[in-house]
């Protein structure tokens, strides 16, 4: 549909204020709000997400096709129904303890929203039994650790130690990334996953709660 | 305090001056540039052989070391007066501050790593306005250089390679803004983050033309920081039609003077703003971060000798012991002997490196790139 295409696309370039009237006149000509959710917005997120992966576009784009998105999806809220809701899984997310960065973990949840993924956001210098404690409260699908530090990474071998020893860890998937992480280390901690961008980390725990 | 050097200067012979300019343009040279970054701020809380010297900041390190030396001349183009720097609040382990640049943040009491910036005295026009009007003045009477103070610091006949610092043209914007705020920004008031690019600029330049006529400087410098693991934090068009122009404008000046080298600091992926950088006459990086890019041959092979580097040594390595800096430095040798590469740490070195596993490095260094 033409209107939830153009959404999609304002989105995409960003366009808070043209997303918001698009949202309006959806609204008005009786579309549900389900389906501007997710034909419109949560459409032009995924697109973003996938150009990111590509390197197409870049953090900043991310950043602003997020503003958009949120600003549309505020006004969808009070008109979206229980049964309308996306919910696609929850996610506990964090950066880890000593580590007080949270521009890429705000980008993951930026990208996890946008695939209708529900994320607790914990904020950072989370220690371990704060991410346990969150994750089985929520009944998560995925914890997703954060950090930036080379100094603070290993905190997040804390977080799978807390799992295993507390005998919790097959509730959920414990997810790591950030600047020093690599695939090698998340291995090495006993972890299931690490993606190098927000948009992959956030495709690879849809698909964990989907599975 | 007299330094006393814990190693011997590695053997030579060229001035360090000669050794890096030959190094740097593809020219024979008796061994390689030996310098490091440094160190963050907890190695020198934590290395014994920092305590023991009492050795407490880079500058020291350097002598402590005893690298090869390389200084920098450095003008007045950035807020004057700073914002006032004070603590809002603080707990045990964090404190709220407002930095120089007019930030809120959230710094570690005990770590020197980067703050959490929270929100930014300058957003919109208005705010930019007035700190232009009041900060960023070029008729400002404290950016005027002592030039025969520095001419007595930095003689003709000096054996040491000398720096022009070329300042940063988005950078520091972004300092100002925050990270988030300049994205939005950009987007929002395109007009108002030009002007501020302008206004570095210009501040710049008005140095450069303080400076140029009275120095023979070897190389020119710069700072940006302003990319992370994945990608610049300013759209790629936006770096090439509002950034790139300015670079071009000081590599003119620069050119006037015979200066071609030019390196930015600039930490995480540079690939996508690579081809600009270069466009606007920026030929060098620096530290070039392996693990946040790539190893340098994989850009040295891509961009050939129109491109050096100054870093590239992954820190990763360095913390990941003996045999991986023994795997790491081997894979540079060819590099260093091409020319138009100066290995070190790829950013200041962290304290999760050990202090003996450094040590080690330096030794290896100089075993594969010096004399020894």
């Amino acid at each position: 549909m033409q209107i939830l295409e153009d959404m999609s696309l304002a989105l995409q370039q960003g366009r808070k204020p043209k997303v918001e009237e698009l949202v309006g006149q959806a609204l008005d000509l009786g579309l549900s709000p389900k389906q501007i959710l997710e034909e419109g917005l949560l459409d032009g997120m995924g697109i973003i997400g996938e150009k990111f992966k590509c390197n197409e576009v870049f953090v900043p784009e991310v950043l602003v096709a997020a503003r958009a998105m949120n600003a549309g999806a505020a006004l969808l809220k009070p008109y979206l129904t229980e049964e309308d809701a996306v919910n696609k899984g929850t996610v506990v997310l964090g950066t880890v303890r000593g580590d007080l960065h949270d521009i890429g973990k705000n980008l993951v949840k930026m990208m996890m929203e946008g695939r209708g993924l529900t994320v607790i956001d914990l904020g950072v210098d989370i220690p371990a039994e704060r991410f346990i404690e969150a994750a089985i409260e929520h009944d998560a699908c995925v914890i997703c650790c954060s950090a930036l530090l080379t100094t603070t990474m290993d905190q997040m071998k804390n977080v799978v130690d807390l799992a295993n020893s507390q005998g919790v860890r097959g509730k959920f998937k414990i997810m790591v990334g950030g600047a020093p992480v690599t695939e090698t280390f998340c291995r090495d901690i006993g972890a299931d996953r690490y993606e190098a961008d927000a948009a992959s980390a956030a495709e690879a725990a849809l698909e964990f709660c989907q599975s | 305090m007299q330094i006393k050097p814990i190693r011997d200067k590695w053997q030579g012979n060229m001035t360090d001056r000669e050794r890096f300019k030959r190094q740097m343009h593809y020219k024979s040279f008796d061994r390689c540039f030996n310098m490091e970054f440094g160190y963050w701020d907890e190695n020198f809380e934590e290395w014994k052989m920092f305590k023991d010297n009492s050795i407490k900041d880079n500058a020291q390190a350097d002598l402590f070391f005893n690298f090869d030396t390389i200084k920098t001349i450095g003008g007045r183009v950035w807020l004057n007066p700073t914002f006032e720097h004070k603590i809002i609040e603080e707990d045990e382990r964090t404190r709220t501050i407002r930095n120089s640049d007019g930030l809120i943040a959230v710094e570690e009491k005990f770590s020197s790593s980067i703050p959490n910036y929270k929100s930014s005295s300058v957003v919109t026009p208005d705010d930019w306005k007035k700190v232009k009007e009041e900060k960023m003045r070029r008729d400002d009477p404290a950016r005027v250089l002592d030039i025969e103070t520095l001419k007595a610091q930095h003689p003709t006949d000096r054996d040491y390679p000398l720096c022009v610092d070329c300042g940063s043209m988005i950078g520091k914007i972004r300092d100002l803004l925050t990270f988030e705020g300049l994205a939005y920004a950009c987007y929002d008031y395109p007009d108002m983050v030009e002007d501020m690019v302008e206004t570095c600029c210009l501040l710049v330049e008005d140095f450069l033309d303080q400076v140029l006529p009275h120095f023979d400087f070897d190389l020119a410098g710069g700072w940006e920081d302003i990319c992370f693991k994945n990608g610049p934090i300013v759209s790629v068009d936006f770096f090439k039609n509002v950034v790139t122009p300015r670079y071009k404008r000081i590599r003119k000046k620069l050119d006037e003077y015979g200066i071609d080298i030019w390196y930015t600091d600039c930490d995480g992926d540079v690939r996508p703003i690579l081809p600009y950088f270069l466009e606007g006459g920026i030929n060098c990086l620096f530290p070039f971060e392996v693990n946040g890019c790539a190893h340098p041959s994989e850009v040295l092979r891509e961009y050939g000798k129109e491109l050096r580097i100054m870093g590239g040594v992954d820190k990763m390595a360095l913390s990941a012991g003996k045999e991986a800096i023994d795997t790491y430095l081997e894979s540079l040798i060819l590099l260093v002997k091409r020319g138009g590469y100066i290995p070190f740490c790829d950013h200041r070195c962290p304290p999760n490196v050990k202090e003996e596993d450094y040590l080690y490095y330096l030794d290896q260094k100089e075993k594969l790139f010096g004399l020894k």
